[in-house]
């Protein structure tokens, strides 16, 4: 089970670099584009569609890495009762991204069946982009799931008051 | 009497919440669900999913992960040892010597990256080893490096900024061209400092003292030339209307990788690495940006924000008045939080109130950065406190004790700010 769920993680955030290089990709083609006089309609669309896919298969694997911000003042100062101040705080994080990501899938649904068009001049079906957030929000879930149980489960978990790499704000 | 009821409600929920460990994107989401089921009939789901997929595709935001690449590409690069390399030999000869190259190493590094923490780690990975070799005092090095790294959201390209363009709607490229004199100015200060201070006697003296001949000074400044076109690409792009700061940071990328491949540093792996770290940092700021999206739908339909601005403007404050009170806000709000969750968090009321004292919304993002840059300094919450505990293994008291005179210049530099607007304004009008 373990190692199913950093795989998933690793997936996730391998997607997101991929979102991330194909916006780098769509920008560089849009500028060359224009340089040499060619109109390209909707790149522009799909660039923010690639944003919006790098944010959310990036959110469950910053989480897994512990990358996300957070205010531990209150946390780090306490001593006996850390752990189950962990337990609330991570199980209140994790109702509010279950509902997240329930009403992503929900909207994502909808747009699916009513076969929504998008604004732009891409007029791509705006559920195929919108894939990435009902499945990103999901991995967030599932990652504070994950955190959620090794709290309970351990009481030496390792909270890891500072992110595990340089936040980079 | 609505509006107390609604803003105590809203500030016990956010304080409750954010106080208790949830994370800060999830924990604005929270507050906007609570605010909009209790004081309104509205779909608080449908609203959620609407205000954050509208901000999760926006195209200015691309400029985003793009400059965070950047930064991540050359930290991977041999660039902190070539700009200490080459910055020694030059910095030798003033009063404060090598101290100094915390300083121009971190304005350098801060015109390729747009945040602090990064500034802080690549020049710091080099600098202070050097430094304490040389014996210069640890609470020198300590100090004018937290400080100085803080350029890395003023000066182009900024994350900060990019945020706060985002968040009130205006051109990125005005705001990073805004930037750059009041950058420099503060950087200037910094500089000022150093040589003063150590003119006291009992401050370190260089007891090794290199001589190092002009031939390889030449040699150490080509170290550098790489670094300047890249910079000079990227704000020039900008400046001349060439490229949109997306734009602009997709050139930096790709100058980077360019660079970082001269170097024969560009492996698969390293790339890898770079995107990765890229995905994370911008995965965090997209969650707090998010939540704090929804968070001004919300506030938008509760009419708080309008309510509080007509309010405050009742008090007949003059607008250095409702300055100075601000600053102090934002310098509380920074002991807790970091510096973009606390500018999305107060913009949705913050911005009609600067917009109805007639006051410049592209040199208030500058002021709001410089407040910013304090608060990183500021204990018990402040990014750069933590990235030098990291690096260094002092005391978070103990770093924020030798950075407390860069705190002050800061403060000096909001005064300037206040008094010469045109230092910030000047350079952004003058773009296109």
């Amino acid at each position: 089970m373990r190692k199913v769920l950093d795989r998933l993680y690793q997936l996730s955030g391998a997607i997101a670099a991929f979102f991330l290089f194909c916006i780098l990709l769509m920008i560089v083609i849009q500028m060359v584009a224009r340089w040499s006089g060619i109109v390209v309609a909707g790149l522009t669309d799909i660039a923010g569609y690639c944003m919006a896919a790098t944010s959310f298969f990036g959110l469950g694997y910053a989480m897994s890495r512990n990358s996300h911000i957070r205010v531990e003042l209150v946390l780090s100062g306490m001593t006996s009762d850390r752990r189950l101040a962990e337990i609330i705080c991570t199980g209140v994080s994790a109702m509010i991204a279950a509902a997240f990501a329930g009403f992503a899938i929900k909207a994502n649904y909808i747009s699916f069946v009513l076969g929504e068009k998008s604004q732009g001049q891409d007029a791509i079906a705006v559920w195929i982009p919108q894939l990435a957030m009902s499945i990103g929000t999901l991995v967030l879930l599932i990652a504070l799931l994950d955190r959620l149980y090794g709290c309970i489960r351990s009481p030496g978990y390792d909270y890891k008051d500072l992110p595990s790499d340089v936040v980079r704000t | 009497m609505e509006l107390t009821y609604l803003l105590a409600v809203f500030l016990f929920v956010l304080i409750l919440l954010l106080g208790s460990g949830v994370w800060v994107g999830l924990a604005l989401m929270g507050v906007g669900g609570v605010i909009l089921t209790l004081f309104s009939d509205r779909p608080a789901g449908d609203i959620l999913i609407t205000a954050v997929w509208s901000s999760s595709t926006s195209w200015t935001l691309t400029a985003l992960p793009l400059f965070i690449l950047m930064g991540e590409i050359l930290y991977r690069t041999r660039l902190s040892e070539d700009l200490f390399r080459a910055l020694a030999p030059l910095m030798q000869k003033l009063p404060g010597g090598l101290l100094h190259t915390n300083i121009v190493g971190s304005t350098l590094f801060a015109a390729v990256s747009g945040s602090s923490a990064a500034t802080l780690t690549t020049v710091g990975k080099m600098s202070i080893p050097e430094l304490r070799r040389r014996n210069y005092p640890e609470k020198k090095i300590i100090g004018t490096l937290a400080g100085a790294a803080t350029l890395g959201l003023m000066i182009p390209p900024s994350l900060t900024l990019i945020v706060y363009g985002v968040t009130v709607n205006e051109s990125i490229t005005k705001l990073f061209m805004a930037g750059i004199i009041p950058g420099l100015v503060l950087a200037g200060m910094f500089m000022a400092y150093v040589a003063l201070s150590v003119k006291v006697p009992d401050a370190g003296t260089e007891k090794t003292n290199e001589q190092t001949p002009a031939t390889t000074t030449l040699q150490n400044m080509q170290l550098l030339l790489p670094l300047l076109i890249l910079i000079s690409t990227v704000i020039g792009s900008m400046y001349t209307g060439l490229a949109t700061a997306t734009e602009a940071a997709a050139v930096g990328v790709t100058g980077a990788l360019a660079l970082s491949a001269f170097q024969r540093e560009l492996t698969f792996s390293a790339f890898q690495e770079s995107l990765l770290g890229a995905v994370r940092t911008s995965a965090l700021i997209a969650l707090i940006l998010m939540g704090a999206s929804y968070l001004s739908v919300v506030m938008g339909f509760t009419g708080l924000p309008r309510d509080l601005a007509e309010y405050i403007g009742s008090l007949g404050l003059t607008p250095v008045m409702l300055l100075g009170a601000l600053a102090l806000l934002y310098i509380i709000i920074g002991m807790f939080l970091d510096g973009i969750s606390s500018i999305v968090l107060t913009m949705a009321v913050v911005e009609p109130l600067v917009r109805t004292a007639g006051i410049d919304i592209i040199w208030f993002g500058i002021f709001i950065v410089v407040v910013v840059e304090m608060a990183q300094i500021t204990p018990p919450v402040g990014f750069n406190l933590f990235v030098m505990q990291g690096m260094t293994g002092h005391q978070i008291n103990y770093i924020s004790r030798a950075a407390f005179p860069m705190f002050l210049i800061m403060a000096l530099m909001i005064v300037l700010l206040t008094a010469f607007p045109g230092m910030a304004t000047w350079l952004s009008t003058a773009v296109q």
